[in-house]
């Protein structure tokens, strides 16, 4: 519960104390007692205020100005110097505990406030029993202390209420950010692993299956899958390093796996380099990457770009078909077979 | 010698002297000269070449293309043998009216069949220099008909002509005639040199290209 509903609802709470205060309580009082015009003044002050903070609350307002704790303080000198004599803080004295309601409906979210007019409130009154009291100190201290230890004790429980409903707020603050970003974390793993998924493309099945022991190392199938793997990984690798020509460099990386396995391959470069999105380029790279996996012997590597297209082709001497590669979105691929030669071609149009 | 094709070649490494002396011989072609100054191109035997094989890097950064120019200007027949593979300078070779243009990475074959051609006063282009007209975007560039695009395309992707022929369901000669056609659409296009109007001239007289063509 917010600083702002604990102050509306003590208010709320207030309001129907001083109204039953005033009504049941000090009215009769008035009534009975032979007080001097002035205290109807202040009897009236007082409802104003009433109904001055009730209309504030059923506006939904979260403060009532403070200045309208100067119509308390005034009532109360205008209610104690109008009592009858010698009957200050005694049964006829309806103003004493009455004000200190009022202070309190119109200060509660102001504490240092709220004991200074208390205190100027029970001061004056003091002043004046002094002055013209019937000198019954005892139970003048009683009046005193039972009508203010009440209005104290109202005003701890409110800063109570108060103070646990900011550590609930904070602690409520706190419990969202931590799941916020136990969210976040959960994301952004769910995200790099579909993006590595995405790109790993043949490799994580292969480590299931070698962890597996379900293929051997010894199988030409298996030997096939980790070469097809192992040129996939390296393109990867280079796909994000900062180089001129990111095409070039990704078809180079290829090539090195491809040579370190024993294929003699010939790198061919025509045309100036134009920039090709990472997405396409993973495209026009796979299908050449797949070839030179299945190449053995020689193959020649060819990259062209011309004004409107960029074309990247391989022709190696294979005995099998290269697998199966992910359905391309960007590029045309084309791969064939003829007299021990493969051939594939991936081609994605600039313009 | 068989059919009587002699070369001279520029080029300033020894190595590379006796290596091309070796291919050639075994194609039967006869290196009458060779040496590192262009000079030998001129004065002696190397004078009657019927092929000359130019070094584009002779003991210098600077490219070797005004010995090109004046050798083409003199209507011989010159080969560019570089180690330079950038398309750029492949391109401006041909411009000078250079017949082939080779990259010292492609091996013996390419450049006898190169000299061969050039004895005859065909042009000869090797997968490499396929590439750089295909990848070529300049301006000035003659337009090609689809079937020669991918052509070019496949023999720089492939390095065999039967591969390509079988690729696109043509005969090897189709696939020569295709490239020679290309090559003279190129010569017909900027500044004049005898060996590139030579070029032109054979092609139409052999029916290979039309004068609409050009």
């Amino acid at each position: 519960m917010p600083d702002v509903a604990v102050v509306t609802l003590t208010r709320r709470v207030l309001l129907v104390v001083v109204l039953a205060v005033q009504l049941v309580l000090m009215l009769p009082q008035l009534i009975d007692h032979p007080h001097a015009p002035p205290a109807w003044l202040a009897y009236a002050l007082l409802t104003a205020v009433l109904a001055a903070v009730a209309t504030l609350v059923a506006a939904g307002s979260p403060t009532v100005p403070p200045i309208l704790a100067a119509l308390p303080l005034g009532a109360s000198v205008l209610a104690t110097t109008a009592l009858p004599d010698g009957a200050s803080l005694g049964p006829a004295d309806w103003g004493f505990g009455l004000v200190g309601w009022y202070l309190l409906l119109v200060l509660v979210d102001r504490p240092p406030a709220l004991i200074a007019a208390l205190a100027a409130h029970i001061c004056f009154s003091v002043g004046w029993f002094a002055h013209d009291g019937n000198g019954d100190a005892g139970t003048a201290g009683v009046v005193i202390l039972s009508g203010t230890s009440f209005q104290l004790g109202v005003l701890v429980i409110t800063r109570v209420l108060h103070r646990d409903a900011e550590l609930a707020a904070e602690a409520a603050a706190a419990h969202d950010a931590a799941r916020t970003r136990e969210e976040l974390a959960r994301q952004r793993e769910q995200d790099l692993r579909a993006g590595f998924e995405g790109q790993l493309g043949a490799l994580l099945p292969l480590l299931a299956d070698l962890a597996d022991e379900r293929v051997s190392t010894e199988d030409p199938g298996t030997r096939l899958r980790c070469s097809v793997a192992a040129v996939q990984l390296r393109r990867l690798f280079a796909e994000n390093d900062d180089v001129p020509d990111p095409l070039l460099h990704e078809l180079t990386a290829c090539v090195d796996v491809a040579e370190r396995r024993g294929v003699v391959v010939q790198l061919a470069v025509s045309g100036t380099a134009t920039p090709v999105p990472t997405e396409v380029r993973r495209e026009l790279v796979a299908p050449m990457a797949q070839a030179l996996a299945v190449a053995h012997g020689r193959a020649k590597v060819s990259l062209l770009r011309t004004a409107t297209e960029v074309r990247v082709a391989v022709v190696a001497d294979a005995e099998h078909e290269p697998p199966e590669a992910a359905k391309p979105n960007e590029v045309t691929v084309e791969t064939s077979v003829h007299s021990g030669l493969v051939r594939s071609e991936a081609r994605w149009r600039t313009a | 010698m068989a059919d009587g094709v002699t070369a001279v070649l520029v080029d300033d490494h020894p190595v590379v002297r006796a290596g091309v002396a070796h291919w050639l011989s075994t194609a039967d072609v006869e290196l009458v000269a060779s040496g590192e100054d262009p000079a030998v191109a001129w004065d002696g035997p190397g004078a009657t070449a019927d092929v000359v094989v130019l070094d584009l890097h002779l003991n210098s950064v600077t490219p070797a293309t005004a010995e090109l120019r004046k050798l083409v200007e003199d209507g011989r027949r010159v080969i560019v043998y570089s180690m330079r593979s950038d398309d750029e300078i492949a391109l401006q070779c041909l411009e000078i009216g250079a017949l082939s243009y080779l990259t010292k990475a492609e091996g013996a074959d390419h450049l006898v069949q190169a000299v061969k051609a050039a004895a005859e006063g065909h042009s000869y282009t090797p997968p490499a220099l396929a590439g750089a007209l295909a990848g070529d975007r300049s301006e000035t560039r003659p337009a090609l008909s689809p079937r020669e695009t991918e052509v070019l395309v496949e023999w720089f992707q492939s390095e065999s002509k039967e591969f390509v022929a079988q690729r696109l369901n043509i005969t090897l000669s189709t696939v020569n005639s295709h490239l020679e056609r290309i090559r003279v659409k190129y010569a017909a296009i900027g500044r004049q040199a005898p060996t590139k109007a030579a070029l032109v001239a054979r092609a139409i007289q052999d029916g290979l290209i039309g004068l609409d063509d050009l």
